[in-house]
């Protein structure tokens, strides 16, 4: 599904070369759950901003499903964020001045879904998350692993092959944390949706099927996880 | 989507209610200014458009040189009355001609059978054919009959209504009293037209045809000037009408000339030339012969009115930049949600029409509010929603609506939609300072024109307190002026009435002032004074100071033929101790008389603190002398004259039956000479008032603009260990920056704006310094409140806030 080949990604400062990325290769099916793991300034939230493309790379193709997208139209890119990928944030980012119930309707509006159609899937979202009660609230009304729920409902919403989640659970305490983590490997599981997660910690990791260690912007491990 | 952004819209105005409100309110603001400016602009465009078919009427304008202020040729709207009839005789253009007299006197007097007369002011004298030019629209009676016959008159509605409470009122008749003793003219009224409703530039409530139109002067060497206007059947060629006109009018010159044994060449020489043309109705309102047409009278406001639109916008652009960091986040996410640049674009610009509509209806509802002020201010009647052309004034309305909306709404919103996601996501966004320079030069700006109007009002606030405290040189209490002729047997029946101490007239006092220059020769030497004729006890009337000599008097037998006073400025003008001096003055058979001085006495106003007093010199008949120009003054001995007042109408009912009494007050006649100067004042304030406040929020705008951007460096700065009160220092020392540089900035240019307005007074205060360290400090200290409003809630904040997402 994702195929990358040789990225580099580097910042030029008075003529020296800042490396984020050197040369990542790596190839990432349908269907599994990667954790991006590293230390700080490692390069990993660049590498999902880049396979979300949100930024491009100096250097080095991206295939997305099949097809080139190492330097996309505007118009292409948004398509591919109304249909396929669906992002999920550290800091939840949910739109403050929408309700828990718009804040999910939002992409649907984007890719023009029907009203009828609509309020069935939020309807089915808010009720899979257990938010029913929650969806004419502000995001400042909920706890932080509400709103993080809400983000992932969002995400969900427009149906997409794959999530790209950077520190998902960075803001939430760690009960919230696992249930977060949980709901992640469960839409993994049942719904085959392509999971890539930025993560510092080694439980959540656990929760995937597959770890890319990063340092210094090489990829120095990819292993598998044994369940 | 549509609905749900309109929801964020309306979300986000509310959240931020204090900026909704100040950008709103600061629209509205410059809306309102220029939205009554176009009124104005409508107002004076719609002169003479009430019926589609004043296209066919036009003014003839001749060019003579008769009735000018400067002596010159002038293309005016009276002419030689022999001129209509020139018109019909032999230029089939025009198939209707009409003359109509000037008015004169300050209204005419009108009786209704025994009732009390009424003054009644715009009835005009027409030939009969004035109906046959201009489409009234007939209530009573009929076009083509109506004035046929001499002594007839046609009223409008509104007039009929005043007089009678009716306007049933076809075939009754009232006498018309044109002065004191006129014997008058007993008119029948066969006609009532309805009002227009659009401003006229013949504005009259009457026309009446008493005959003394339909003939011009027997004697070829005396002219009659009166307006003439024709009617052309459907359109015309103006030029070729013209080019006929001018033919028939130079051939008319040379017989005319011929009959009074004058040269032609003689008199078209040193450029003149004969003329004559029509010009259409509609023309004639923006064309006026001597002064500037109202279009150039308003460049300036129309200038200052549009400045402060744009001003109003820019304030606009700036606040809501300056609070778009708070909508990053939102286009941050919908970018990544798939929302299209186009569509964020549309979004906030659907916000800011939101914002312009609430200006719009909030601009509407101050000019409902200032329609009154403003049009007793300049003496017109404007309305918004009772407007004849309100279809046109909404049409304009939207016009300035839209291109407000797209100048305000285009610059954020392509800030806005411009952020990158990433960056935006990350949490580091709106840190730039960019165009801060062009925003502070915006605000240094403002800050110039404000100041210069604060410095401007107060300078003029100390000339109006100085001119109207200012001593007039005479006693304008208990002192009034009954605007009528001197006749001795009314001003003795006057004096005997307890309670009036004098009786008098003269050619010069306050609210009616006639100068006539009188040249004298002394010691050898030519001096042109200004001659003032008075009854034997008028100075004393008046209340005039002597400063030597003496005041006339009955008891000097030569006080009646060759004695004068002189004014300290003529007295000046002469030499020293002129009392006893004597002069000559040539009369007009060549004799030289000689005149001694009596007395001297100090100079007193009789005209506009912008004139200086004339050297004058002051002479008695016991006439009123030759020029009688309509001033009794009467001095009462008590403050209570008001039952004198009403015993002295009783004596002018006695002798003038037909014609009503009116007087003045001089405290009244000097409020008037105040006027146009307060109403000059009153705009410079309003003005001012709309400037400051604009630019306070010009600055308000900056202030949260780089409050909102140094928000971090704050933070930082709290964390090290700066107070609340440091920050807020920090950051109005910036700001004061700017405001100084506009205080240094303004003061010159105002320094000679405000020098050049005093030189028009003759009389005036030397230029003060404190209005100009006074609006300094005025502008200091608000500018520093403002900015510590804003510095304030930056500094209280958490810090970490600021800093969480480093």
């Amino acid at each position: 599904m994702i195929q990358l080949t040789n990225i580099e990604k580097y910042y030029a400062n008075k003529g020296v070369k800042n490396y984020v990325l050197r040369l990542v290769t790596t190839t990432i099916n349908q269907g599994e759950f990667v954790s991006i793991m590293g230390p700080s300034g490692a390069g990993k939230s660049t590498l999902l901003n880049i396979i979300g493309m949100l930024e491009e790379p100096t250097y080095g193709t991206y295939h997305f499903m099949g097809e080139d997208v190492t330097s996309l139209s505007e118009r292409k890119r948004i398509e591919l964020y109304r249909n396929h990928i669906g992002f999920v944030f550290q800091a939840y980012h949910l739109i403050d001045e929408m309700t828990v119930y718009e804040n999910i309707e939002a992409p649907l509006l984007y890719k023009k879904v029907g009203s009828a159609e609509r309020a069935s899937r939020i309807a089915d979202l808010l009720d899979r998350f257990n938010i029913v009660a929650k969806k004419d609230l502000f995001p400042n009304q909920l706890s932080g692993g509400q709103q993080q729920l809400v983000g992932i409902a969002r995400a969900l919403a427009a149906q997409p092959s794959i999530i790209l989640a950077d520190e998902p659970t960075g803001n939430l305490q760690s009960a919230q944390a696992e249930e977060i983590m949980s709901l992640f490997k469960k839409l993994n599981e049942e719904e085959g949706i392509t999971i890539i997660q930025v993560t510092h910690s080694e439980k959540n990791a656990q929760y995937g099927n597959r770890i890319l260690h990063i340092a210094d912007g090489v990829v120095k491990e990819d292993v598998a996880v044994l369940s | 989507m549509f609905k749900l952004n309109l929801k964020i819209a309306w979300r986000n105005l509310w959240k931020n209610k204090v900026y909704a409100a100040i950008n709103i309110g600061g629209l509205a603001l410059g809306l309102t200014a220029f939205v009554l400016m176009l009124l104005y602009i409508n107002y004076e465009k719609s002169y003479d458009s009430w019926s589609p078919e004043l296209k066919n009427v036009y003014q003839i304008r001749e060019k003579h040189d008769f009735f000018t202020p400067d002596n010159k040729e002038h293309w005016q709207e009276i002419s030689n009355s022999r001129i209509a009839g020139i018109i019909k005789e032999s230029v089939p253009q025009f198939t209707a001609v009409t003359k109509i007299d000037q008015e004169w006197g300050n209204g005419f007097s009108v009786k209704i059978d025994h009732a009390d007369p009424v003054m009644v002011k715009g009835i005009k004298d027409a030939d009969s054919a004035f109906f046959n030019v201009f489409p009234y629209q007939f209530i009573q009676g009929t076009a083509a009959n109506a004035l046929k016959e001499p002594n007839t008159v046609v009223i409008k509605q509104s007039l009929a209504n005043k007089l009678y409470g009716t306007d049933h009122v076809l075939g009754k008749e009232f006498k018309l009293v044109r002065w004191r003793d006129d014997t008058g003219n007993s008119l029948k009224i066969t006609g009532v037209i309805a009002d227009v409703n659009t401003p006229e530039s013949i504005q009259f409530n009457a026309v009446s045809h008493t005959g003394d139109q339909d003939h011009d002067p027997d004697q070829i060497g005396s002219s009659h000037y009166t307006q003439i206007y024709a009617k052309s059947e459907g359109d015309i060629d103006t030029l070729s009408a013209n080019k006929s006109l001018q033919k028939v009018y130079v051939d008319f010159k040379k017989k005319s000339f011929a009959a009074e044994k004058l040269n032609f060449k003689d008199v078209y020489k040193d450029g003149k030339s004969p003329g004559l043309k029509a010009i259409s109705l509609k023309d004639v309102h923006p064309n006026p012969p001597f002064s500037l047409n109202w279009l150039d009278k308003l460049k300036p406001v129309i200038g200052i009115s549009i400045f402060l639109l744009v001003v109003s916008i820019i304030n606009f652009i700036n606040l809501a930049t300056a609070q778009s960091v708070q909508r990053a986040k939102e286009v941050g996410v919908k970018k990544v949600l798939g929302a299209y640049k186009k569509q964020l674009i549309l979004q906030f610009l659907i916000e800011s029409t939101l914002q312009s509509i609430s200006a719009l209806f909030l601009s509407v509802i101050l000019i409902e509010i200032l329609l009154p002020a403003f049009n007793h201010q300049f003496n017109i009647t404007l309305s918004f929603w009772h407007n004849e052309y309100l279809f046109s004034i909404v049409l304009q309305l939207i016009a300035v609506f839209i291109v407000v909306t797209l100048l305000a709404g285009c610059y954020p919103a392509w800030i806005l939609s411009n952020y990158n996601p990433v960056s935006v996501l990350k949490g580091n966004y709106g840190n730039s300072l960019k165009g801060i320079t062009l925003r502070n030069v915006l605000v240094i700006f403002q800050f110039i024109i404000s100041v210069t109007f604060i410095i401007a009002i107060g300078v003029m606030h100390l000339q109006t307190k100085y001119i109207s405290g200012k001593d007039l040189g005479f006693d304008r209490d208990k002192l009034i002026n009954l605007r009528t002729g001197y006749d001795q047997n009314f001003a003795d029946k006057i004096r005997r009435i307890p309670g009036v101490q004098y009786v008098s007239t003269t050619t010069q006092v306050m609210g009616n002032a006639f100068n006539n220059k009188s040249k004298i020769i002394y010691k050898g030497r030519e001096v042109n004074l200004n001659g003032v004729t008075v009854t034997m006890d008028a100075l004393q009337t008046l209340g005039v100071k002597l400063v030597s000599g003496r005041l006339f008097a009955k008891e000097y037998v030569q006080d009646t033929i060759n004695s004068v006073v002189l004014n300290e400025a003529a007295a000046g003008l002469l030499g020293k101790n002129m009392v006893g001096q004597t002069y000559g003055k040539v009369d007009y058979q060549g004799k030289t008389i000689t005149f001694q001085v009596v007395g001297v006495i100090k100079n007193y106003h009789n005209e506009g603190f912008d004139k200086a007093v004339l050297p004058t010199v002051y002479k008695v008949s016991h006439l009123g002398g030759t020029s009688n120009t309509n001033n009794l003054l009467v001095r009462f001995d008590t403050k209570n004259y008001k039952g004198v007042i009403n015993k002295i109408e009783g004596e002018w009912k006695k002798l003038y039956p037909d014609f009503p009494f009116q007087y003045q007050s001089m405290d009244d006649a000097f409020s008037e000479i105040l006027e146009e100067n307060k109403r000059f004042m009153n705009m410079v304030v309003l003005f001012s008032v709309v400037s400051v406040s604009l630019s306070l929020l010009g600055l308000f705008a900056l202030s949260t603009f780089v409050a909102k951007r140094r928000t971090k460096e704050i933070a930082v700065r709290k964390v090290l260990g700066a107070s609340n009160f440091q920050i807020v220092n920090l950051l109005n020392k910036s700001f004061l920056i700017l405001v100084v540089t506009a205080n240094l900035i303004s003061w010159p240019i105002a320094y000679i704006l405000v020098k050049k307005w005093l030189e028009g007074f003759a009389y005036r205060i030397d230029l003060p310094l404190y209005p100009f360290l006074l609006s300094s400090i005025i502008s200091i200290v608000i500018a520093v409140l403002t900015v510590s409003i804003q510095a304030r809630k930056t500094a209280i904040a958490e810090p970490v806030a600021a800093l969480k997402y480093e």
